[in-house]
């Protein structure tokens, strides 16, 4: 269908539009908000992925021991607890092993702290669960705290990765705005192609009355039109990349500087760069393709 | 499915009326056949239809009433892409050229080989052997809204036959051309029909129709009469 010899065809005077320069600049700022809005999309990705991976794969289930005058009341209370814990942990389909520290192994974990000399058997030392969990498994954190805090009212959840559940929580609602901001953009640069498509149509109509005269089909017309479209698609596209180049950078210059280390993880890999850099190939055909349907769908109604 | 019946006459009207919007019927319960290889004049006063009855056969307009066959296809009935094939075997001169003024006379020549996909190198030999003949091979180049207007009727003269079509409609084609080099577009129209293609011709023409003795589609009163060769009474008006 797409034939190059039809392509070099320039009976109609696309290039003298005057919505030419609109469409340049309307391009132009779409590409530009849709890089910097990518990028974002693409930085929380690169967030989520190291966040995620840093709360899947294990978590830690602390007992803390429960306070009696009776010490070995307390211990074997704390040990029951702990057990019922291990039991609960075990029977969630998402853990592949549930390890309960035995003393050896807390006391090492104590030893920097609390020298060579003490003996944690005196001390009412928290008892702590390590949980392998299997890749990919969604747990939610809070739902998990709340079951443990009914079969084991002393155990605790890593604070930290409760948190940071909370935060990618956060930061995959700020994607999905993101990604709908992406799919308006698309959106309303399609609506004003397809407008200013319509809006030649109608300029050109005596030169459109004599091609299909002569016998061409819409399709020859269309081609003309996606050909001119393209072109302008793709300038439209450079500008709008050259333009959010400077300010991604600015921005992640920006994020860098916030403290705690959690932006730092947001930086573009180089296939996001390449996807950015690569818009103005995207913006040229998605104006080729508009403006082809749009003139195919406007001529079907003439004779 | 649609395709150019060679058997059925090239141009067939049954009870045919045209109109513009909601004004009145210019032409009224017209039936015409054009066989295939045949050449006709067109002749009436002005405004009495001619160039209505032709944008019909060139696919222009679809009658307001009656049945317009092209090649053995109701046009009513035939889809956009067959349409525009039958185009591309309808050689057309239209009155008012309707040349692309911002391209070149090659260009426009050029134009229905283009919508057909012909590779440019045919194009270029084809497009300015016929400009030479025409005589334009001085200002092939020259964008057509320079030109003359005897030039224009030129340019539209040979982008009609470029192809070689199997019907040429040519209204008023000696109109603007100087005396010498009308003889010469008749004997091309000729050539083109003893080659097989359907000739008709729109003419105020006198000289035209006594030399050339062939048969007048005559428009009068909204109706239609066809006039032999040299059976030409006096009620007729061109
Ligand atoms: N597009 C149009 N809209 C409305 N009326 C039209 C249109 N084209 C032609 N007419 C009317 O139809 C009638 C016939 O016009 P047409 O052009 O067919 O005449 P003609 O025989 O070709 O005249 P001429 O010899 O001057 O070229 C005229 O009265 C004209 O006003
Ligand atoms: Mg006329």
């Amino acid at each position: 269908m797409w034939k190059y010899d039809n392509l070099k065809h320039r009976e109609l005077p696309l290039s003298k539009d005057s919505s030419n320069l609109f469409l340049k600049i309307m391009i132009s700022i779409s590409v530009f908000l849709f890089a910097v809005t990518l990028a974002g999309v693409l930085a929380i990705n690169s967030m989520l992925i190291n966040w995620n991976s840093s709360i899947l794969g294990s978590l830690t289930v602390q007992i803390i021991p429960v306070n009696s005058s009776d010490r070995q009341k307390a211990r074997d209370e704390t040990i029951v607890q702990e057990q019922r814990a291990v039991a609960m942990l075990e029977a969630m389909p998402e853990t592949i092993k549930v390890t309960p520290l035995n003393e050896d192994q807390l006391q090492h974990l104590l030893r920097p702290w609390l020298g060579d000399d003490v003996n944690i058997d005196d001390l009412p030392t928290p008892r702590l669960i390590d949980v392998k969990i299997k890749p990919r498994a969604e747990i939610n954190f809070k739902v998990l705290a709340e079951k443990l805090a009914s079969v084991a009212p002393q155990a605790s959840l890593d604070n930290h990765k409760l948190w940071l559940n909370k935060l990618i929580n956060f930061a995959a609602g700020i994607k999905m705005l993101a990604l709908a901001v992406l799919l308006l953009v698309i959106c309303v640069t399609s609506g004003a192609i397809f407008y200013t498509t319509q809006t030649s149509l109608g300029l050109h109509r005596d030169v459109i009355e004599i091609l299909h005269l002569m016998g061409a089909k819409d399709t020859y017309i269309a081609q003309q039109y996606a050909g001119r479209t393209a072109i302008l698609g793709f300038i439209g596209g450079i500008i709008g990349v050259a333009l959010a180049v400077p300010v991604i950078f600015l921005i992640a210059h920006m994020a860098g500087q916030i403290e705690g280390g959690i932006i730092n993880e947001a930086h573009l890999s180089r296939g996001a760069w390449t996807a950015i850099t690569s818009l103005p190939i995207f913006s040229a055909l998605i104006a080729m393709q508009t403006a082809y349907y749009t003139v195919k769908k406007t001529l079907e109604r003439m004779m | 499915m649609f395709e150019v019946n060679e058997k059925e006459p090239v141009i067939e009207m049954e009870k045919v009326c045209i109109r513009y919007g909601q004004g009145p019927e210019i032409l009224t319960n017209i039936d015409l056949t054009l066989e295939r290889g045949s050449f006709h004049f067109l002749t009436g006063k002005s405004g009495a239809g001619k160039t209505s009855l032709l944008s019909m056969m060139y696919l222009a307009q679809k009658p307001s009433r009656g049945r317009v066959s092209v090649f053995g296809n109701n046009v009513n009935f035939t889809n956009r892409n067959a349409l525009s094939m039958f185009r591309r075997r309808i050689g057309v001169v239209f009155q008012d050229f309707r040349l692309l003024e911002h391209v070149s006379a090659f260009d426009n020549v050029a134009l229905p080989l283009r919508v057909c996909g012909m590779g440019e190198k045919e194009i270029r030999k084809r497009v300015t052997e016929l400009l030479k003949w025409v005589e334009i091979d001085r200002s092939t180049s020259a964008i057509t809204s320079t030109l003359s207007g005897g030039e224009k009727q030129r340019v539209a003269i040979a982008r009609a036959v470029i192809n070689r079509p199997d019907v040429l409609l040519a209204d008023e084609p000696t109109g603007n051309v100087d005396n010498d080099i009308a003889p010469k577009l008749m004997k091309l129209f000729i050539e083109l029909n003893k080659l097989g293609t359907t000739v008709v011709i729109a003419t105020h023409n006198e000289n035209l129709i006594r030399d050339f003795k062939y048969p007048c589609i005559h428009l009068k009163n909204h109706g239609l009469r066809i006039i032999k060769a040299g059976e030409r009474g006096s009620d007729v008006e061109i």
